[in-house]
């Protein structure tokens, strides 16, 4: 029945140049880097075997403690953040602006390409407090509340970032949902309109359902980003206030590189990709499940 | 992940939904929205204006006053400065020669690759995919000093292969796993009638099925791009000479000793390369859009 | 069948070459690091992006002076961002491929290292083999020999010593004099603050000016070698002579002193804040002259700005006319590189380097400045005299940290001085960090 699709040359030709690709570029170099969490040391002075040193470290390290904390809470907070705020646009797309959505669509988007060096001193001068106390910061005093010095405390710093990482990717989101919305049809919203379902009712019950899988999704895209975050909070925060906002990646490039220690900072590494691992797996589980309730 | 709808066209699709068949809102909707809308609007586009601004600021100018206020003078050598100092025309001239090559590469990879997975019939096609699946969750990090060491030993560092190597590795996982989902929305059957042999499943693979999955390839095309044209740490770690730097990597240039920066240059060059993206992303916005609407990601 | 069957061997034909192909490289990859020595065919020279004084100066000598050395081993210059270069140094010395004269690290301790594993020649000896030695100043001799456990690891391009620059005009209409005394610091920032002037400026996002101060502290009251010591193991942080410096910072942050969210001004911020006449005293090196010296960014003029060391502490061991001093980020040549051809080079620097940079740049070196330079201010004249003048040079607070305590001290340094860390926290988390290397 299949012969022709399980022709194996054509498989080979298909498949061959993707499997060498990813294999020499990402396999080797994942298996390669592992193997350093076995050792001590780094280019300079060479690498020594010290056994699984690292790893009983690694458990004893409030250092890593607090970065998977943080990297759970920034993933979980962001990842939320960024689909429910795209969600939102796109209902508002397809429900309110319609035709007139595109141009507003296309603005919401912009964000995505600025580049993330501008997009951190941009953050820093929004919500700066000296020398000049900057537009947030005049927002909250013209209702009579006091400045905050937003980078000060590693809690209102972590909101900035939210923030920042919310606005820049939403319209990204909106417009990967929007897609999930326009397909539904027609005919099913009009009828469940007949029996009297409208607004939020209409929305939790027609068209979240329908739309699931499209959520599903971009949830699985937000958190494996989100769980690797590195470039936006080297230009916000840089890690600080002292450690306060360092995830899991930073710590990792910190160890190797700065501090000398590559073989460490690869057992960081390792904690990271179980962890990411182990988050995908979960959403896949929680995907499926119910998808076939529905 | 399963997929609910077939993929169709979208166009059309797009226009229905815009329709005005649904009734109308009430009026107190209305006002609603239009505050929703009015405060999107600021919040999108104050930053694009702060930032042109800004570009046109004498580093006093940004340092001593108010965030919003206009430039005091007019700075627009800020600009030519930028172009000097940035060396723009060159490091976008080598992201374009990064980026360009590796997303064709991604994309012909990635999706030949989905086809094989989703399509064709074979054993230990799960566990491939699977394998394409860990590449997800891997931190580029890790993978920077053997990738260095190899491209060093391989005398390739020094050009940008190191840079469209490293891209188009790190952006297959995602893309296979993608395209894979989206072939399950095409009926098998339909190349089992159209080829007897396997030189006819190849060209089915690229007549039949690259026009069914277009807005598919458009949409990872257009995600993958911006994961790489934003890239930071794969293009700091494998340039090490000036003459390949990327417009990200140029972005640096701006710092000088002990933390000083000459902030009107830096955000000249931001500007340069956002309106110069802007302009490209207008250019193809339609495509883009019916794209990213039509292809997305049914799960 | 017999089609297929060939078909399935040409498949795994295809997959076996492919992991062939992998092998290969995985294994060229581990092998083959050559070592011994190589004739370089530049003068390469890998610093920060950052820096541009030492690279223009080395592109004028290579045009002037050091025509005839360029003509044999032409200069070639690639940067990397500060932020990237302890990454891109080791990734380099990982393949044996350092360049000829390269930035060696953000900490001293780095440097240090490659030096230990013989990646960076022997200067003294190379030096005096070319007879150049004499032509750097004593001075910057004994500071790098102080900085790098006795060896003269880096080459002085520059030449910098600290001390707190204040602005004369709030001085004198406020009635206060140049403080001596820690005290007397203390109270003239009092009345400063009492009258509604920002006492200090400094960049809590760049962390080291305000570790700065604990250290000055600690020199003042503990002596020239209060950090040797912690160091060296025979005193730690944690102790209540060293905890009492950073309670002493922490109280001025405490009262404001500092002005508002420090943790977030940079380093062009608090310049600015200083050469606008909004704070009184900026604690900072003699690179600074040059922003002093530029009419555009100083709007109090170079005239109403003066310098003082670091005041003393009543009844400290240590003593006022010891400045901390540095030479810049560290600039080394490597070992394996160093042939007669990069000799020539070093000993055109060494007679050089110092009056092109003085006098193009208003720099000031480690290496003599050989034809006479007319000062652009009076400030500039009076640090350079404290520079020759100077005897005996102290150690800044991260001067003998590894890289993870520096950058931990750094980083909450901030902390200290908003008061959201305590004297006792921030000095066990730079201890443990200490320790933990």
């Amino acid at each position: 029945m299949h012969r022709v699709l399980g022709d194996r040359r054509a498989i080979a030709i298909l498949i061959g140049p993707a499997l060498l690709v990813y294999s020499l570029i990402m396999l080797i170099p994942m298996v390669w880097s592992l193997g350093y969490s076995f050792t001590k040391g780094n280019t300079i002075d060479g690498f020594t075997g010290n056994g699984v040193a690292n790893f009983t470290r690694l458990f004893d390290d409030p250092a890593v403690g607090d970065a998977l904390w943080f990297t759970l809470k920034y993933a979980v907070v962001v990842t939320i953040g960024q689909v429910l705020a795209g969600y939102l646009l796109a209902l508002l797309y397809v429900f309110f602006l319609k035709r007139a959505s595109a141009l507003v669509r296309t603005l919401a988007f912009f964000p995505v390409v600025l580049p993330t060096v501008a997009v951190g001193l941009l953050f820093q001068k929004l919500f700066q407090v000296a020398p000049q106390t900057g537009p947030v910061n005049s927002l909250l005093n013209a209702v009579g509340l006091e400045s905050i010095d937003w980078f000060g405390t590693a809690g209102h710093a972590f909101w900035v970032l939210v923030i920042m990482d919310v606005w820049r990717s939403m319209g990204f989101y909106a417009v990967l949902l929007f897609a999930g919305l326009v397909d539904i049809p027609e005919e099913v919203l009009e009828s469940a309109r007949l029996d009297g379902a409208s607004g939020l009712r209409l929305v939790r019950h027609i068209v979240m359902p329908l739309s699931f899988p499209v959520l599903m999704s971009s949830l699985i895209f937000s958190i494996n980003g989100t769980l690797k975050v590195f470039d936006s909070i080297v230009a916000l925060t840089n890690g600080g206030p002292g450690s306060g906002t360092t995830p899991l990646t930073l710590y990792m490039f910190q160890t190797s590189f700065t501090y000398s220690d590559y073989g460490y900072g690869s057992t960081i590494a390792l904690l990271l990709t179980v962890v990411c691992l182990l988050v995908t797996l979960v959403v896949f589980r929680i995907s499926r499940r119910d998808l076939t309730k529905g | 992940m399963a997929v609910d709808m077939p993929l169709t066209s979208t166009a059309a699709r797009g226009n229905h939904a815009s329709g005005d068949s649904r009734p109308r809102r009430r009026r107190s909707g209305r006002i609603w929205v239009k505050l929703v809308l009015g405060l999107l609007l600021v919040v999108e586009i104050y930053p694009l204006l702060w930032m042109f601004l800004t570009s046109l600021k004498s580093n006093s100018d940004y340092l001593n006053n108010s965030t919003w206020s206009l430039p005091t003078t007019w700075e627009w050598g800020n600009y030519s400065e930028a172009w000097s100092t940035g060396h723009i025309g060159l490091y976008v001239r080598n992201s374009l020669l990064a980026v360009l090559p590796s997303l064709a590469l991604i994309l012909l990879l990635g999706t030949a690759a989905g086809f094989a997975l989703q399509i064709m019939v074979w054993k230990g096609r799960s566990l491939t995919l699977l394998i394409f699946l860990a590449g997800i969750m891997v931190p580029s990090q890790m993978i920077l000093l053997p990738l260095f060491t190899v491209y060093f030993q391989a005398g390739l560092s020094g050009t940008l292969w190191p840079l469209i190597l490293t891209y188009t590795g790190t952006g297959l996982p995602l893309t296979v796993f993608m395209m894979a989902t989206y072939y399950k929305t095409v009926p098998r059957e339909l190349f089992e009638a159209a080829t007897i042999d396997g030189a006819g499943i190849l060209r089915a693979f690229w007549t039949i099925s690259i026009p069914m999955v277009r807005n598919a390839i458009l949409t990872v095309g257009l995600v993958q791009f911006f994961f790489i044209w934003n890239d930071l740490l794969i293009a700091l770690t494998f340039t090490n000479n000036q003459d390949l730097r990327t417009i990200q990597v140029g972005l640096l240039n701006f710092t000088g000793d002990f933390g000083a920066t000459q902030y009107g240059p830096l955000f000249a060059a931001i500007c340069i390369n956002v309106f110069g993206t802007l302009v490209i992303y207008l250019f193809l916005n339609q495509k883009v859009m019916k794209g990213l609407t039509g292809g997305a990601v049914k799960g | 069948m017999n089609v297929d069957s060939s078909r399935a061997a040409r498949a795994r034909i295809t997959g076996l070459t492919a992991s062939a192909a992998a092998v290969v490289v995985f294994v060229s990859a581990c092998g083959g690091t050559g070592g011994g020595s190589a004739s370089p065919k530049n003068f390469s020279y890998l610093t920060n992006v950052e820096n541009t004084t030492v690279k223009t100066a080395l592109g004028t000598l290579s045009k002037g002076a050091c025509a005839a050395e360029n003509k044999t081993l032409p200069l070639k210059v690639d940067t990397v961002p500060q932020t990237s270069l302890d990454q891109k140094l080791q990734l380099l010395a990982g393949q044996n491929a350092l360049p000829v004269q390269f930035a060696a690290g953000n900490a001293p301790a780095l440097t240090d290292q490659l030096y230990k594993s013989g990646k960076i020649a022997d200067l003294e000896k190379k030096l005096k083999d070319l007879g150049v030695y004499d032509q750097i100043e004593p001075s910057a001799v004994s500071t790098i020999k102080a900085l790098y456990g006795g060896k003269l690891e880096v080459l002085p391009y520059e030449y910098n010593i600290e001390g707190i620059f204040y602005n004369k005009k709030i001085f004198s209409d406020n009635g206060l004099s140049v403080p001596a005394t820690w005290d007397e610091l203390v109270s003239a920032a009092a009345k400063l603050e009492s009258k509604g002037i920002q006492p200090f400026s400094a960049s809590g996002q760049q962390g080291w000016p305000i570790t700065r101060l604990v250290s000055g502290y600690l020199y003042r009251s503990l002596g020239p070698d209060a950090l040797k010591d912690v160091a060296d193991g025979k005193a730690k942080l944690t102790d209540p002579a060293y905890v009492k410096a950073a309670q002493e910072v922490a109280d001025l942050g405490k009262k404001g002193y500092f002005g508002k969210g420090v943790g977030s001004i940079d380093y062009d911020t608090s310049t600015n804040t200083f050469l606008s006449g909004k704070a009184a005293m900026f604690y900072m090196g003699s690179w600074v002259l040059t922003n002093i010296a530029d009419p555009k960014q100083n709007k109090v003029g170079a005239e109403s700005i003066g310098f003082m060391p670091f005041p003393a502490v009543s009844g400290g061991k240590g003593s006022i006319d010891q400045y901390p001093s540095n030479v810049g980020l560290a600039m080394t040549l490597g070992d394996r590189t160093f042939d007669s051809k990069v000799g020539n080079w070093v000993k055109c620097i060494g007679t050089n380097y110092g009056s092109v940079a003085l006098k193009d740049q208003g720099s000031i070196s480690g290496f003599k400045a050989n034809t006479p330079v007319k000062d652009p201010n009076e400030l500039t004249s009076q640090v350079r005299k404290t520079i020759g003048d100077s005897k005996q040079n102290v150690l800044w607070f991260e001067a003998l940290f590894g890289t993870k305590a520096t950058t931990v001290s750094q980083t909450n340094a901030a902390s200290l001085l908003s008061g959201s860390m305590s004297a006792e926290d921030f000095m066990q988390t730079v201890q443990d960090a200490l320790s933990s290397q």
